[in-house]
């Protein structure tokens, strides 16, 4: 049973708690309401207190650069990425784990050593391959180069959990007289749905969130994804830090939603290994 | 799968292939087209470019569409003779080892204390994680506006503490403390919630049998806890450190490797011969070095600490 705190243990734990809730916390407050914010006040005082309220910013950020284009472009290379990371890892590791094969724990240790590559040793022979196929400034350069990422990933999370899951079930299914492609659809797919759940959430953050890939091989306006437009406005001719804050936020608006809704895969993800960066 | 064998404790593991079916062939139809365009990607864009990456360290080009000429050792010659690949690996090591530092012990800090019984806890657990899954650039953008030198909340703050307007970014050596701070708030949250699940594994009668003995919490803690998640803890700190090491873009975008070199390290000199200078061998052959660093001090981490299955 545990014990009841004492009364002062009780203070310090929540003057420590509501401590670490500001620190997390006061960043994204402060980009929030200085998204928000009118002009005059946003570059004469740091009042903590949010307002004056003004959507000025957002306008301006919609009808001045192509944000639009970019969100519209973030969202296609997060889901073509996703789509693909998914239909490769899931395959794969399903074969791999029900198999006996040679070069299993090849492939395996490959995949743990790929994740130590720095990035950028990938993405000067990547650039150099896309120029001869003519995908660089593409969108499909982008997918296939973030996939070099997530696929690693995918295959690491769902080995995992395919060897977790009793070969028992689909065996039980086969003796029904299910083929094996049907004992993996109807029952080894419905399943794994949380570790497809989780791999698909981490594909999609480790796309959406990228900046070095796009930097590398995105160069003009209306191809940029969100990080890589929003990065540039810094600096740039009539915008200032209120539509670049707007901007922030509403790259950041999906992903809180992802969060606050499926906040237990992402911590199994973690857990699991799965790294944004 | 794991046995417990009679009265002694020893555990018999059955190797798991027992359980893995004889390929045969007729489960070729499966077995193929489920591998192929997993390996197809994984070959042509990840094997491939590798073995590139190494070649092209041996050659010169002016570039990316110019004819490779092969010059030997001589990229690798010239970095070693240059100043600026010294510094950045210098600022690697410094940013590396003190970011990581932070993260790991703030990362359980926090973890220790959200793990005792407060309301919300959940809704706090949810909070904390936010600075993880913002994308970097959101990171960056906003802390340089919280530092930003004439209006910028973090400035004015520390300015009415009477320290003056404080340029953040503009300092050689500031510059590098901030982008360690910035770098270990939002990368916390990782050390946080893997430590916080482990601590959930920890049996309460251990804490409470410990307590029945008299010891204080940090006894506790240096005696029970850390030896207990020793293993997890020498995972988390191996994958920081892999991608600590490789980190590019948040330096990038607040300081693009500046003031005069201050927070340049491999990856972004990496960057400024590949896609600025157009010096690709020269590029290829830094990302190659610091490759074979990252897996010399990996080799030598796993020596001291291996990690069990």
């Amino acid at each position: 049973m545990p014990k009841k705190d004492t009364p002062v243990k009780k203070v310090v734990i929540y003057s420590l708690v509501i401590l670490i809730a500001i620190y997390s916390f006061f960043p994204i407050y402060w980009m929030f309401i200085s998204s928000c914010r009118t002009y005059r006040t946003l570059f004469s005082s740091t009042s903590l207190i949010p307002g004056p309220f003004s959507l000025r910013s957002y306008e301006n950020l919609l009808s001045m650069t192509k944000y639009l284009i970019n969100f519209k472009n973030s969202l296609w290379v997060a889901f073509v990425t996703t789509g693909i990371t998914l239909i490769c890892s899931i395959l794969m590791s399903y074969v791999v784990t029900r198999y006996r094969m040679r070069g299993k724990q090849f492939i395996l240790h490959s995949m743990l050593f790929i994740y130590m590559f720095p990035p950028l040793l990938l993405a000067v022979p990547l650039y150099f391959i896309f120029t001869k196929l003519r995908l660089t400034d593409t969108l499909w350069g982008l997918i296939i180069s973030h996939t070099t990422i997530t696929l690693p990933l995918g295959v690491w999370l769902l080995w995992g959990f395919f060897k977790a899951m009793p070969f028992e079930l689909e065996e039980a299914a086969m003796v029904d007289g299910a083929s094996r492609i049907k004992a993996f659809f109807w029952v080894v797919l419905p399943l794994s749905l949380p570790g497809i759940l989780t791999v698909s959430i981490f594909s999609f953050l480790l796309s959406w969130t990228d900046y070095t890939f796009g930097l590398i091989i995105l160069s003009s306006d209306i191809q940029k994804t969100l990080p890589i437009g929003l990065a540039t406005m810094v600096g740039a001719g009539d915008l200032n830090w209120g539509e670049i804050m707007a901007g922030a936020f509403l790259i950041s608006v999906p992903l809180l939603i992802m969060l606050v809704f499926l906040s237990k895969y992402f911590v199994k993800g973690l857990t699991a290994g799965a790294i944004k960066g | 799968m794991i046995f417990f064998s009679g009265g002694t404790k020893k555990i018999i593991r059955y190797p798991h292939f027992i359980f893995e079916k004889e390929m045969k062939s007729k489960d070729k139809y499966i077995v193929i087209p489920f591998l192929t365009p997993g390996v197809l990607i994984t070959f042509f864009f990840i094997v491939v470019p590798l073995f590139m990456a190494i070649r092209l360290g041996f050659y010169h080009m002016e570039s990316y569409i110019s004819p490779p000429k092969f010059v030997g050792f001589a990229n690798y010659i010239q970095i070693f003779h240059e100043s600026s690949f010294w510094n950045a690996l210098k600022n690697g090591f410094v940013y590396g080892f003190i970011s990581i530092a932070l993260q790991v012990s703030i990362g359980i800090g926090i973890a220790l204390i959200l793990n005792e019984t407060f309301k919300g806890k959940s809704f706090i657990r949810g909070l904390t994680l936010l600075p993880y899954i913002l994308p970097t650039v959101v990171v960056a953008l906003t802390w340089q506006w919280m530092l930003d030198g004439s209006i910028g909340v973090i400035t004015n703050a520390v300015e009415k503490l009477s320290f003056g307007k404080v340029n953040w970014l503009e300092t050689p050596t500031l510059a590098m403390f901030t982008v360690i701070v910035v770098s270990v708030w939002t990368w916390t949250p990782f050390v946080t919630t893997c430590f916080l699940a482990a601590l959930q594994t920890i049996s309460l009668d251990l804490i409470d049998a410990a307590k029945v003995d008299g010891t204080t919490a940090w006894q506790r803690f240096f005696y029970i806890t850390l030896p207990i998640l020793k293993p997890i803890l020498v995972i988390i700190i191996l994958l920081r450190g892999i991608w600590m090491f490789n980190k590019f873009d948040i330096i990038w975008i607040m300081t693009k490797g500046g003031p005069l070199g201050a927070t340049e390290h491999l990856p972004i000199l990496t960057y400024q011969k590949a896609f600025q200078t157009y010096d690709i061998g020269g590029g290829t052959a830094v990302a190659t070095i610091s490759f074979v660093i990252l897996f010399i001090i990996v080799f030598i981490y796993l020596k001291i600490f291996p990690i069990e299955e």
